[in-house]
């Protein structure tokens, strides 16, 4: 069994995490005007497809990995019936609702902020710009929510920051050398 | 109003079972038309469209587009939402040939971008009101219309503003701007 090569989960956790949030931000900024296909990705990719890699990491010793996946896996399968849930009327989550939602996300993150300052630099870089992102929807939601925009563009930096993990991890393998580096931990 | 007298005349001379008819519809549009909305009801309606819509969030959107529910459409007036930032009408009850479509180039007949005023009153924390010309429900002519914007707060959506407006020849921006600070309703639901 040890000499069975296995791929790695996190692959698909940070595929469906990055284009999840990056689709999301279309609609925050503006471009893509329905929220629809948030929904769905929110379910099946950002959520669905998350969720498995995170079960996936626990397999591999990975708790930083096992709790991300899956807890942020769980955040778009809820955000997504939350969605649904005030299309047809189904415990309705106003503004502020949604708001304090998004508190808990944000002292949730804080957490794995901290620790992926250990790991290293782009897993540094992209848990403070989610942290940042997960901030000014806060602020957002709390009376200044022309601050949606500003998340939205800067959670697209934190999306790709998040494929060009997704990236280094495949094509580093394919390529078979350090083609895109990791960079070093903000604290060691 | 000369026009009135004019056709009161004329009717009076011509029949005689109508005068007393005219008289009452006259007096109707003294005392004001009981079909047309007023300048309250407006900002009202305004206010709870935008707790409707904090509360709703995106999935609101969609309630504003049907002319068959009261709610949004009563007398002459009804409820409009559309985002500056975005550029586009959002929802529209008796217009549908309009959601989607870009409103900030959008000119009324005297010429004035109207749109691009109602963003500026819409920016106001407490709201404003916007003149323009538009025509009423049913009617191909445009009116002078004076609607009442205010912005909402909407989950990932920035920058939603919502409005309502009376058909009237007289009454002022400026005195509705006071009035509409008056009946201007609490922002958080009683406990």
């Amino acid at each position: 069994m040890s000499e069975v090569k296995l791929g790695n989960p996190a692959v698909v956790g940070l595929g469906g995490f990055g284009l999840t949030t990056l689709v999301l931000q279309f609609h925050n900024v503006g471009w893509m005007p329905s929220i629809g296909p948030v929904v769905w990705l929110g379910l099946v990719f950002g959520g669905l497809a998350q969720m498995i890699a995170g079960l996936q990491e626990q397999k591999t010793g990975n708790n930083f990995g096992y709790c991300a996946f899956t807890c942020y896996g769980a955040f778009w399968i809820a955000l997504a019936l939350m969605l649904l849930g005030n299309k047809f009327d189904v415990y309705k989550a106003g503004t502020e609702d949604v708001g304090w939602f998004l508190v808990a996300w944000t002292l949730f993150t804080v957490i794995l902020w901290i620790g992926s300052l250990r790991i290293h630099g782009a897993m540094a870089f992209t848990f403070t710009t989610l942290l940042i992102g997960f901030i000014l929807l806060d602020l957002a939601h709390f009376g200044y929510p022309g601050l949606t925009v500003v998340a939205g563009y800067e959670l697209m930096i934190c999306a790709l920051a998040a494929w060009y993990m997704m990236a280094r991890i495949i094509l580093n393998e394919l390529y078979g050398r350090e083609l895109l580096p990791a960079g070093k931990p903000w604290v060691s | 109003m000369r026009k009135t007298m004019l056709g009161f005349a004329g009717l009076t001379l011509l029949l005689t079972a109508a005068p007393a008819w005219v008289g009452a519809a006259d007096s109707a549009v003294a005392a004001g038309n009981p079909n047309a909305a007023t300048s309250d009801e407006v900002v009202t309606k305004v206010h709870e469209a935008v707790q409707y819509l904090k509360d709703k969030g995106l999935a609101g959107f969609s309630d504003f587009n049907n002319n068959k529910d009261a709610r949004w459409v009563w007398k002459d007036s009804y409820v409009f939402v559309y985002s500056c930032r975005d550029n586009v009408m959002i929802a529209h009850p008796l217009r549908p040939d309009m959601v989607g479509k870009p409103i900030l180039q959008m000119k009324d007949d005297k010429d004035h971008l109207l749109f691009q005023d109602m963003c500026k009153a819409g920016a106001n924390a407490d709201g404003g009101w916007v003149e323009y010309w538009w025509p009423k429900p049913g009617e191909a002519k445009s009116s002078r219309k004076i609607s009442y914007i205010h912005s909402a707060e909407v989950s990932f959506k920035p920058d939603i503003q919502v409005g309502a407006g009376i058909y009237d020849d007289t009454t002022t921006v400026d005195a509705l701007n006071q009035r509409a600070a008056q009946v201007k309703q609490p922002k958080k639901d009683a406990p």
